[in-house]
């Protein structure tokens, strides 16, 4: 009975926790960002998310050598789904950097006498 | 007995085993040819180029008023970016970009980056569909268009920034801004080669009153809630209106406006947009609730409880579901001024 009891509260609470929405405490217009990103998923675990992203980002720009300051203001500047995509793989994606043009020569010199366009 | 040597036969019959070598060695052969003879492979999108050229696009055009900065060390992309920047009335150097996009320690520039920048100087980056004919569109209105490419040669990568500010068709060629070259040509096919590595990503960084030509409405208004976040407010102010010209029954556009405009401090102007996007959107549960705000600051709750009731009666729309929560805090509020409970 009291097992049958506290069953019946666990899946209560539970049910309660994933369905009842955060309080954001305050009543006001609705904002761009919502109504632009309410097609693609805007549940509100994702704030919570999207706080844990923004600080691992921070931290990974902070481990490739810049200042805390500098670090938090590039974050600032993305949206949530770009930080998103970028947490966690910043040493995986592309970081445009040289210019070497006498690689570009190589491929230049197989196409220009083969066909330009 | 029988059992096991029909399972021995099927698993390692020498026969089988050639045949199957054979089939792999002939697949090989054909993979390698289809390589080596089919371009199309290799440059599709060039390839595709010459069955169709893109409608409304002049076959050659360049922006030779785009300015050039020759690029320091790796710095490719903050030279890249001060091009675009500039060309479109910022004024600074490549140096002042070196603090918001280029990362020490990967000796380069993000492209998360590279569209994160351009928001604080108020403007509107965008990121082109990765297609030919978005890009040569883009070019073709005088818009300079950072890629990234990937000059590499077979297994190397050499990821580069650079701006396109040009093509000539009939001459079979692409202009850009790029490393210490002030007008590089490069074939198409040379280009697309190296354009492709990286997912042909292409951008454009625009003032707010101008809108790429290849844009949509949706990517366009979700480029513009992001600069919003950094970019003085007056930006994101002209940027909805202009949006709002080019796509005047585009409702996201009008809550954008007039949510600037409620910042502001403009309450009737905001109330004059959201009411031209409810003519359009009745059951747009963002509007009615939005225009419920800015009438209750205005003193009209009456007005502002019947728009909420209806936004609450409209929420039986799956669009509705995101924003109940939020119409409900209003009504709260709403309610709590006129000095109600219920």
């Amino acid at each position: 009975m009291n097992s049958a009891f506290k069953k019946m509260m666990c899946r209560f609470l539970a049910v309660a926790l994933i369905t009842l929405p955060f309080q954001t405490g305050q009543a006001s217009m609705i904002s761009t960002d919502q109504v632009s990103s309410a097609a693609t998923v805007q549940a509100n675990r994702s704030l919570v998310l999207n706080h844990l992203n923004r600080a691992q980002t921070v931290n990974e720009f902070q481990a490739l050598g810049l200042d805390a300051q500098q670090a938090r203001d590039r974050v600032a500047a993305m949206t949530d789904e770009e930080v998103g995509n970028l947490a966690g793989q910043i040493n995986a994606v592309p970081a445009g950097g040289d210019g070497l043009v006498a690689l570009i020569l190589v491929v230049f010199f197989i196409w220009y006498f083969a066909f330009r366009r | 007995m029988a059992r096991g040597r029909r399972r021995t036969r099927a698993l390692v019959s020498p026969r089988w085993s050639v045949w199957q070598q054979g089939a792999r060695l002939v697949a090989g052969a054909l993979l390698l040819l289809a390589g080596l003879g089919g371009c199309a492979s290799l440059v599709p999108q060039t390839m595709a180029l010459r069955e169709a050229w893109p409608a409304g696009v002049a076959l050659s055009s360049e922006n030779t008023a785009v300015p050039f900065f020759p690029q320091q060390d790796y710095q490719c992309g903050p030279a890249a970016l001060a091009t675009v920047l500039v060309a479109g009335g910022v004024e600074l150097s490549p140096d002042d970009l070196v603090k918001s996009v280029y990362l020490p320690a990967r000796q380069g520039s993000l492209q998360v980056e590279m569209l994160a920048a351009p928001r604080r100087y108020g403007r509107v980056s965008y990121p082109l569909a990765p297609r030919f004919d978005a890009l040569l569109q883009e070019v073709a209105a005088g818009n300079p268009v950072v890629v990234l490419q990937d000059n590499g040669v077979g297994p190397l990568v050499n990821w580069h920034y650079a701006v396109v500010v040009g093509f000539d068709y009939p001459a079979g060629e692409l202009y850009l801004r790029s490393g210490e070259t002030r007008r590089l040509a490069v074939p198409f096919t040379v280009f697309e080669y190296t354009w492709k590595r990286g997912g042909y990503w292409a951008m454009v960084a625009l003032p707010p009153e101008r809108i790429p030509v290849s844009a949509d409405a949706a990517g366009y208004l979700a480029a513009v809630a992001a600069m919003e976040r950094v970019a003085a407010p007056e930006a994101a102010l002209l940027a909805y209106a202009t949006a709002l010209r080019r796509w005047p029954d585009n409702a996201t556009a009008s809550i954008g406006l007039a949510n600037r405009q409620y910042a502001q401090g403009a309450l009737a102007a905001a109330e004059a947009t959201l009411r031209q996007a409810l003519a359009q959107h009745p059951d747009a549960v963002p509007v009615l609730n939005n225009l419920a705000q800015v009438l209750s600051d205005l003193g009209r709750n009456d007005e502002a409880l019947a728009l909420l009731d209806r936004a609450l009666g409209a929420q039986a729309s799956p669009a509705a579901g995101p924003f109940v929560a939020a119409v409900r805090e209003t009504r709260a509020l709403v309610l709590q001024r006129m000095g109600r409970s219920r």
